[in-house]
């Protein structure tokens, strides 16, 4: 009788649902008729496909589950199974600085590179000006034949020396249908002016070189797009696609062409961090120290934090104050306090230094470093496990501990013995799901140490505390080299570790039993 | 037997001192650092010295630091994460927890192997994206907050849904079973029924997943290019993550203003959290 009173399904309910719906029916019609007008039809068709499944699992009879999940599932999908996806397919992708564009692009952009002045040193004089519908065009004489020609964009003709006037130390100053150009326009179009070509006619073509001089450019790299090759007029080299994003020379791979395009690659990016030493070393060092990080992480604030649970337990004075405070490192935000932890180490005017009345340069030392790091994250994760250890004691029952005192154990081997197994097998989901955590803290490296010290003298991108997660990072976004695909085969190599961990847990757990 | 309690507490306020200390000797500095007006980090002395309100005055007023723009847009875009994030959340959760339908062990499983995907290195994906809504409405689009939002809430199925999953599993059948046999409809059963039943929890979950956001920087410090629309992480960064240049000042004052709000709030909630935190554990 009660639901009928309430009644979600009075108009009240329906007006609220309809609303709703009508709402971001309204908005998502207007992001599509927007997207349409900027002619991005992928989106249109994205929020398209989004507003049917929206409106089909609100207004169809039935599929009830598909109610409760359809706003979740259409964010999910777009914000985060769109961008895994394309990690998982850079991973498989030659796609680095130098391999960046497609191949289209790189082969205009060689072409370009192409063009080089003959081998004669052909200069003229020119004489650059605008025609009466603002087209650049210019007079070129010849330096050597003395022979003039006007030009513009399309092409070149021979002009007669009635047409131009010259001042009297032979400059020319005027031509027939052509304007000066004022100083301004020389400064403000000084690109457009340098990009020029005016064809020669015979495939090479005369292009400014500063305001009155132009030379003869040749090009020396030609296409053949039947056998899908790279000529070198000037030097008879050929070059043939070598399969991985780069035009080679034919007789000597190694000789490579700028810039090279991305490029299916298979599995090259994984071979080349588990084979090549360049970059196997490293990842190894950051792969090991990873593991090393997120079990110290773990065990140093699980020990702190278990033992605080066990001293704040039982009846003690200040509990109520202890408490309060010790849980303050887990209500501050960590980025702060990271920062502040990064200023306090600081060499020159660090209080840590200071206190101890030391000189010590904590970040540049890779131990002290790694020292640090740790020091920092059981000050940050200490009160996690204190408030999750204390939970897990207050669920083992009294009984077991009386009943081990009766028989005459010590406090110490009734810990031991009973309650640390019985923590360890309550509390074992949430351990490993910290040590998951701390696997992928970017965080804390990120804003403390920022993986370093690194050796940047050998060129190394992984620093002393990198760990597998900012060490990809870098990969990927890093200053000088970033390499899309390599750190997108880190992050699956990561993902395989933390996943393959995670249904461990859960099948040990027995969750999955009860689903 | 009074001596063996005397002792045993001993090492127990020991270790709570030690540990008080150990929480303690970053925020004193943070505080005192604060009201010095030189702007280093206990650059001569670590007992305060100098004292002046000059950090925060900056903070107010100074038209380079538009403090309470930072505020603001990290205190809009966590709320409403935080609100959304726990909506989806509990409808999802509902849903795998005691609805039946194809699909749903396989989901719980896909939900939980692509949270643990390192998800942020998709960043060049979701920024490709992001640049796309940019040129349809810069509203949604690159360097706006409700950018970032959507961002974010994209996570929100799978973050809770586990730890929710839990809690609602250990509400008995029987309830909703007899509501369903009184007449009650599907959506009566988790409007009427687990919303007011699941509420401390699902504050518990808005409560971390507003943290959450409040705290996450690289996301924020690449999509919040306009020093307006930063939130208080990337600005209050800006100060400090220089390589030479670090004023520590106006860091630390804008630190605890930042941080008030939140320690209140947790504080505040402290027991509902410790027993949100373990409910997906300790349970059977």
């Amino acid at each position: 009788m009660f639901y009928k009173l309430v009644g979600l399904r009075g108009p009240l309910a329906l007006f609220l649902k309809y609303g709703f719906l009508g709402g971001a029916d309204a908005f998502l019609i207007w992001l599509i008729s927007a997207a349409v007008n900027k002619s991005s039809f992928i989106i249109a068709g994205v929020v398209t496909a989004a507003l049917i499944f929206l409106n089909y699992s609100f207004i169809t009879k039935g599929a009830i589950p598909l109610k409760f999940l359809s706003v979740g599932l259409i964010f999910f999908s777009i914000f985060v199974v769109t961008p895994t996806g394309y990690t998982i397919l850079m991973s498989t992708y030659n796609f680095k600085t130098g391999n960046e564009i497609a191949k289209e692009a790189a082969l205009r952009e060689i072409i370009n590179n192409g063009i080089v002045s003959d081998a004669e040193g052909t200069a003229y004089d020119l004489f650059l000006g605008k025609t009466s519908n603002g087209k650049f065009a210019g007079i070129l004489e010849n330096q050597v034949t003395k022979e003039l020609l006007y030009g513009d964009e399309k092409a070149v003709r021979p002009v007669a020396e009635s047409e131009i006037t010259r001042d009297i130390s032979g400059y020319i100053t005027g031509a027939k249908g052509i304007t000066t150009l004022t100083d301004e326009e020389f400064a403000n179009e000084d690109a457009i002016i340098t990009a020029l070509r005016f064809p020669l006619g015979d495939g090479s073509y005369a292009a400014p070189q500063g305001s009155n001089v132009a030379a003869r450019l040749i090009q020396s790299v030609v296409y053949d797009p039947v056998t899908d090759q790279l000529e070198n007029i000037e030097f008879g080299i050929t070059y043939i696609d070598n399969g991985n994003g780069n035009f080679v020379a034919k007789d000597d791979p190694t000789t490579r062409l700028d810039p090279g395009w991305r490029t299916y690659s298979g599995f090259d990016n994984f071979k080349s961090l588990f084979l090549d030493e360049k970059l196997r070393n490293p990842f190894i060092k950051v792969f090991i120290w990873t593991i090393a990080f997120a079990f110290l992480s773990v065990g140093t604030t699980f020990a702190v934090g278990m033992a605080l649970a066990l001293a704040l337990q039982g009846p003690i004075k200040f509990r109520r104050f202890y408490r309060g405070f010790l849980i303050l490192p887990y209500a501050i935000p960590s980025f702060m306090s990271i920062l502040i932890w990064r200023g306090l180490f600081n060499k020159e005017y660090g209080a840590i230094n200071m206190l101890l009345g030391l000189n010590i340069d904590w970040f540049e030392t890779p131990w002290l470093a790694r020292f640090a790091v740790i020091l920092v994250n059981l000050w940050l994760g200490f009160p996690y496990m204190y408030l999750i250890g204390s939970g897990a004691l207050q669920s083992i029952p009294a009984e077991l501990e009386e009943a081990a005192s009766i028989d005459g154990a010590s406090e110490r081997q009734t810990f031991y013995t009973i309650k640390l197994p019985l923590l360890l097998q309550i509390l074992g989901p949430l351990l490993i799901a910290s040590f998951a955590f701390n696997f992928n803290n970017f965080n804390i490296i990120y804003l403390l140490t920022g993986g370093g010290p690194t050796n940047s003298i050998d060129g190394e991108v992984a620093g002393a505390t990198d760990i597998l997660i900012s060490y990809a990072y870098k990969t990927a976004f890093g200053s000088n080299f970033q390499d899309l695909g390599l750190s997108s085969a880190i992050s699956m190599v990561m993902f395989v570790i933390v996943g393959t961990m995670s249904m461990y847990t859960l099948k040990k757990s027995k969750i999955m039993d009860t689903l | 037997m009074s001596k063996k309690l005397g002792t045993s507490n001993i090492w127990k306020h020991a270790l709570a001192i030690s540990l008080v200390l150990f929480t303690a000797f970053p925020i004193y500095v943070v505080i005192i650092t604060s009201f010095d007006p030189t702007g280093g980090i206990s650059s001569s002395s670590l007992l305060p010295v100098r004292f002046s309100f000059d950090n925060y005055i900056l903070l107010f007023t100074d038209p380079l630091v538009p403090y309470w723009a930072w505020m603001k847009n990290s205190l809009i875009i966590a709320t409403a994460t935080a609100v959304t994030s726990v909506a989806i959340g509990a409808a999802a959760a509902f849903a795998f927890s005691r609805l039946r339908f194809k699909g749903r062990k396989v989901g719980l499983k896909t939900l939980l192997l692509i949270q643990v995907f390192p998800s942020f290195l998709s960043l060049s994906a979701i920024y490709v994206i992001m640049e796309q809504v940019f040129l349809i409405t810069p509203t949604f689009g690159l360097g706006s907050i409700w950018g970032l939002y959507l961002i974010y809430i994209g996570g929100a199925l799978g973050v809770n849904v586990w730890l929710l999953k839990g809690f609602l599993d250990s509400i008995p059948l029987e309830l909703d079973e007899s509501a369903r046999l009184d007449g009650a409809s599907v959506p009566q059963v988790f409007w009427l029924i687990f919303l007011p039943l699941a509420a401390p929890v699902l504050a518990v979950i808005a409560v971390l997943s507003f943290i959450g956001t409040f705290n996450e920087f690289v996301l924020a410090s690449l999509f919040l290019q306009d020093v307006e629309r930063r939130t208080v992480a990337v600005g209050l960064q800006q100060f400090v993550g220089g390589q030479f240049e670090q004023t520590w000042g106006p860091f630390a004052a804008g630190s605890i203003i930042a941080s008030i709000p939140l320690v209140i709030i947790f504080l505040s909630m402290q027991r509902f959290i410790i027993g949100g935190l373990t409910a997906g554990a300790t349970k059977g």
